[in-house]
């Protein structure tokens, strides 16, 4: 019996323009974190801090993390069913309508049409067309695992279906509105529960995008990867299901000493603490299957993406309980800390797993060999410096701003007003926008190393030579 | 004891006994085969 | 078992999930914005303050700004009273943000008087020379749609006449978010009940210092003062500062605890010690005023 045909083309569309709206997200990520230093740099009405800041995440969140998952979960959902994708001119359709929306949601917020809840700025027409890319990439993926040829699923299988599931409902609860005209609406939650609804989606947006999927990638592109097996597939199996369940209780720790109910802090106080359990569930099964392959840290760049990821993801799900402790909370919530949190998850974790699974792709969808490695690593410092240097300097300044803002003197008054709390902050949001360029380049260098093996790239060992005949 | 008490053990516990089932199922000497093969399948897909 | 049926583990997915949100999703709705959260005195809002708050959606202001005081020593101190869930029974959507580049809003309403937030709103930095505070002065160029605030008023169904209606014809952007910022987390009334009590007798601690000393204050009083008083404080959104006007200690009263009614910010928050030095400069120093 021959081998099945893949569809691979479709992943390079996936993958080319998920590329460019992730460099899209950095460049207009450097912008907003100079207007932080200078605000001569607004150019209004448009070019504003205020608009394009969730130009920023959406594009980061929506347009590469989400395009990245496009890609990964056609390109993986074939090889673990052993089948072709159920329909190849869904998918085409897909392409084109994700495209569309996410060229629609930056129009759009450009223009202000802003529902100003976190990660779901867009107003309600790009709801509803983000909706039907959703459905119509749901159908498409779980229509191909149902007709697989493999009956046993591999745990990365497991991931992407409670995402699909999970960010249906997530986003379409969060997105319940009342339209007044074509790019206005209001939402029919108000205050206290319009909150909690917003945090209950903006956590588990975390959880079903910026989680499972990247999850479905590391187990799926780590064994490959390395040639060796997972360490435990049972292991897998028992942190997935408590982290789909434990991750549903836990919105309300952004909303810590807020006029939200204590009792639901309390509660999602405590299930974030329990989250560290199955985290950690996969960091170790990660590491537990380098065992005696710990010299591939040094030989294949694709395991030090890897690793170095789940490693951010250890770290981040550590520090994310932490931050869900009241007395913690108090001290670094609304602080520069946050995004020191945030950008270890987004440019680590999610990012590392991603361009892994790029890098992997290429020989496989395009027929070559990477054009360079040495290029490939070079990337890989300049990410991770960057990175570094952004999360860390955030973590300084926010625990200082925290300090300054807590300070009081002997007779109970303020030490600080809050414009002498905020000028401290200026050097750090430089070292900030230094590691963010520094972090753009490593971006580039990627982006040229892509551009070369498409074009230049020599033909890889028979083994990876799978390019199919059609589509 | 009043009724949300109840509740609330009632459900706590119901919760801990399925997490006790999936464990138990999935960690069963007998299942040990059946459950970590998808690893080794999964390596030879391409 | 699931592992071989898809649709079974998406099913079994699915409750998982489930469970979670309806306890802390679904379930708070019975006892959120109820009656035992309403609070007397909290109003929609008008048709001006209502547009407003769509020009803060949709400018983003929520990047930089929250709407919530948190009940922590500091931040009552720093704010105002901490907030309350039956204040924000209209906010369609929410707006506490979760980032404060800037100071929190949500006691903002009343802290200053309009004149201050036309000057703060057109250049932030002649006001705080070193904010990073976009400038907003472009608003004040967009005319107010009066039939497109009606719909949006009937839509979240709060109450308006067509007077108020009729009467953003000739209002602009900047007179609805200025209007929106002076309503904010004013229904309440904790300016008057909320005051800090300066418990003893007010003794000036810097009784006597020579010029050189008043000359190392003024920086305090161009950080702080000068928006509002003028550099030599010859007045200009506030009234022309004559220390001979005061004693010393009403002269602490009302810069300590500010003048609510009349648009004069409490500055309590700068400490007693820096106010009295705010006092001394006042009242005796040579080079400025009277
Ligand atoms: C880049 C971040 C940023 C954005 C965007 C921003 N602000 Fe600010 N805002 C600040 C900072 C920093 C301060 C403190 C210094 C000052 O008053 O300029 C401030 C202060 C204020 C104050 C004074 C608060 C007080 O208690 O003294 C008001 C009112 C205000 N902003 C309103 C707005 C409005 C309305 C918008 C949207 C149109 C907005 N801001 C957008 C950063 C920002
Ligand atoms: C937002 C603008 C604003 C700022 C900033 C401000 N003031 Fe005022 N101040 C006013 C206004 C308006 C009045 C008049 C209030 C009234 O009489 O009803 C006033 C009144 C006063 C008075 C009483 C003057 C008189 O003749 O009645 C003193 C004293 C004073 N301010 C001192 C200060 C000091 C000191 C600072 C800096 C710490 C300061 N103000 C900052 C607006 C301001
Ligand atoms: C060079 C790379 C990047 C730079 C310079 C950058 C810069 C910034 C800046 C300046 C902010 C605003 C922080 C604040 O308000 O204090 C921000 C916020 C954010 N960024 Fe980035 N970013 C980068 C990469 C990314 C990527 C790749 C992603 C996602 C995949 C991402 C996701 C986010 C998110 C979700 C926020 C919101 C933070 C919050 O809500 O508090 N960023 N970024
Ligand atoms: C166990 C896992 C985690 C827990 C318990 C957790 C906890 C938290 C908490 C408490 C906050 C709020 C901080 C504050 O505003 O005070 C937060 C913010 C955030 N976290 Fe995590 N985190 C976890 C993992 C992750 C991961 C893996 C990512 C991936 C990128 C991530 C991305 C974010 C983002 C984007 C925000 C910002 C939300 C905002 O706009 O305010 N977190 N997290």
């Amino acid at each position: 019996m021959g081998k099945p045909q893949y569809h691979t083309d479709i992943v390079k569309s996936f993958v080319n323009w998920s590329l460019v709206w992730g460099v899209v997200a950095v460049l207009v990520g450097v912008i907003v974190s100079f207007q932080m230093i200078n605000p001569d740099l607004n150019y209004p009405p448009y070019f504003t801090f205020g608009r394009l800041r969730p130009i920023h995440t959406n594009a980061g969140i929506y347009g590469w993390g989400v395009g990245t998952i496009f890609a990964m979960f056609i390109y993986m959902v074939q090889r673990l069913c052993k089948t072709p994708l159920w329909s190849l001119g869904l998918a085409r359709f897909q392409l084109w309508l994700f495209n569309a929306t996410i060229i629609a949601a930056a129009v759009t917020l450009l223009l202000g049409y802003n529902t100003t809840l976190e990660y779901h700025e867009m107003e309600w027409p790009i709801d509803l067309m983000i909706v039907v890319l959703w459905v119509v990439f749901s159908i498409n993926i779980i229509m191909t695992i149902i007709k697989r040829k493999e009956e046993q699923m591999y745990i990365s299988l497991w991931y992407m279906m409670a995402a699909l599931i999970g960010v249906a409902i997530l986003f379409t609860v969060n997105a319940l509105a009342v339209p007044v005209s074509a790019f206005k609406s209001y939402s029919i939650f108000a205050g206290t529960n319009s909150a909690n609804v917003q945090w209950w989606f903006g956590h588990n947006a975390v959880a079903m995008a910026l989680t499972a999927p990247p999850l479905a990638m590391f187990y799926y592109f780590l064994p490959k990867s390395t040639g060796v097996p997972i360490y435990s597939h049972r292991l897998s199996i028992i942190a997935f299901w408590s982290l789909i369940f434990m991750y549903l209780w836990t919105g309300a720790h952004h909303l810590l000493w807020t006029p939200i109910p204590d009792w639901i802090q309390t509660l999602a106080m405590a299930f974030s603490i329990m989250l560290i359990a199955p985290s950690w569930g996969s960091v170790i099964n990660g590491y537990m299957s380098m065992k005696g392959q710990w010299h591939q840290m040094r030989d294949n760049y694709l395991v030090k993406f890897l690793i170095l990821g789940i490693t951010f993801y250890g770290l981040q799900t550590l520090q994310g309980p932490m931050q869900a402790i009241r007395t913690f909370s108090a001290f670094i919530h609304y602080t520069d800390w946050v995004p020191g949190h945030i950008h270890m998850g987004t440019m680590g974790w999610v990012s590392l797993v991603s361009v892994a699974g790029i890098y992997f792709l290429l020989p496989r969808i395009y027929g070559r060999e990477v054009y360079s490695i040495p290029l490939a690593n070079l990337h890989f410092w300049l990410v991770v410096i960057g990175q570094l240097i952004w999360s860390t300097s955030m973590w300084i300044s926010g625990i200082l701003q925290a300090g300054m803002w807590n300070a009081m003197n002997a007779d109970g008054s303020l030490t600080y007003t809050f414009t002498e709390t905020m000028v401290e902050m200026y050097p750090y949001w430089w070292i900030r926008a230094i590691g963010g360029v520094i972090y753009l380049i490593g971006i580039l260098v990627f982006i040229y190393n892509v551009y070369m093996t498409v074009q230049k790239g020599k033909e890889p060992a028979p083994k990876l030579l799978e390019v199919e005949g059609r589509a | 004891m009043d009724l949300a008490s109840i509740m609330y053990l009632a459900v706590t516990f119901g919760l801990f006994v399925i997490f006790a089932l999936i464990v138990g199922n999935t960690y069963k000497r007998k299942n040990k085969q059946k459950k970590e093969a998808p690893k080794y399948r999964m390596m030879d897909d391409d | 078992m699931w592992e071989k049926k898809p649709i079974l583990l998406m099913l079994m997915a699915t409750a998982a999930i489930l469970v979670g949100t309806t306890i802390t999703m679904i379930l708070p709705f019975v006892w959120v914005n109820t009656e035992a959260d309403r609070i007397e005195g909290v109003t929609p809002y008008t048709p001006l303050e209502q547009e407003g708050r769509d020009i803060y959606m949709r400018e983003g202001c929520n990047n930089c700004h929250t709407q919530t005081v948190r009940p922590l020593v500091a931040e009552v101190l720093r704010y105002g009273d901490y907030s309350k869930s039956g204040e924000f029974v209209y906010d369609r959507p929410f707006l506490w943000g979760s980032k404060r580049t800037g100071p929190d809003l949500a006691r903002l309403g009343g802290k200053y008087p309009d004149a201050w937030h036309y000057q703060h709103m057109e250049t932030p930095r002649s006001i705080f020379p070193k904010t990073n505070m976009p400038a907003y002065g472009w608003l004040s160029n967009n005319a107010l749609k009066p039939d497109k605030v009606r719909r949006k008023m009937q839509v979240l169904g709060f109450p308006h006449s067509e007077a108020q209606i009729a009467e953003l014809a000739t209002k602009n952007e900047m007179d609805a978010i200025i209007a929106y910022m002076q309503k904010l987390g004013s229904d309440i009334p904790w300016r008057q009940t909320g005051r800090t009590e300066i418990v003893g007798e007010l003794r000036n601690p810097f009784s006597g210092a020579d010029q050189t000393t008043l000359a190392g204050w003024r920086p305090l009083y161009q950080s702080n003062c000068s928006a509002c008083h003028g550099t030599n404080m010859e007045g200009g959104i506030g009234p022309e500062l004559v220390g001979d006007y005061y004693d010393e200690e009403t002269l602490f009263r009302i810069i300590y605890d500010g003048i609510a009614a009349g648009g004069m910010p409490a500055y309590a928050n700068l400490g007693s010690e820096r106010v009295w030095q705010l006092v001394n400069l006042i009242k005796y120093d040579q080079s400025t005023g009277d």
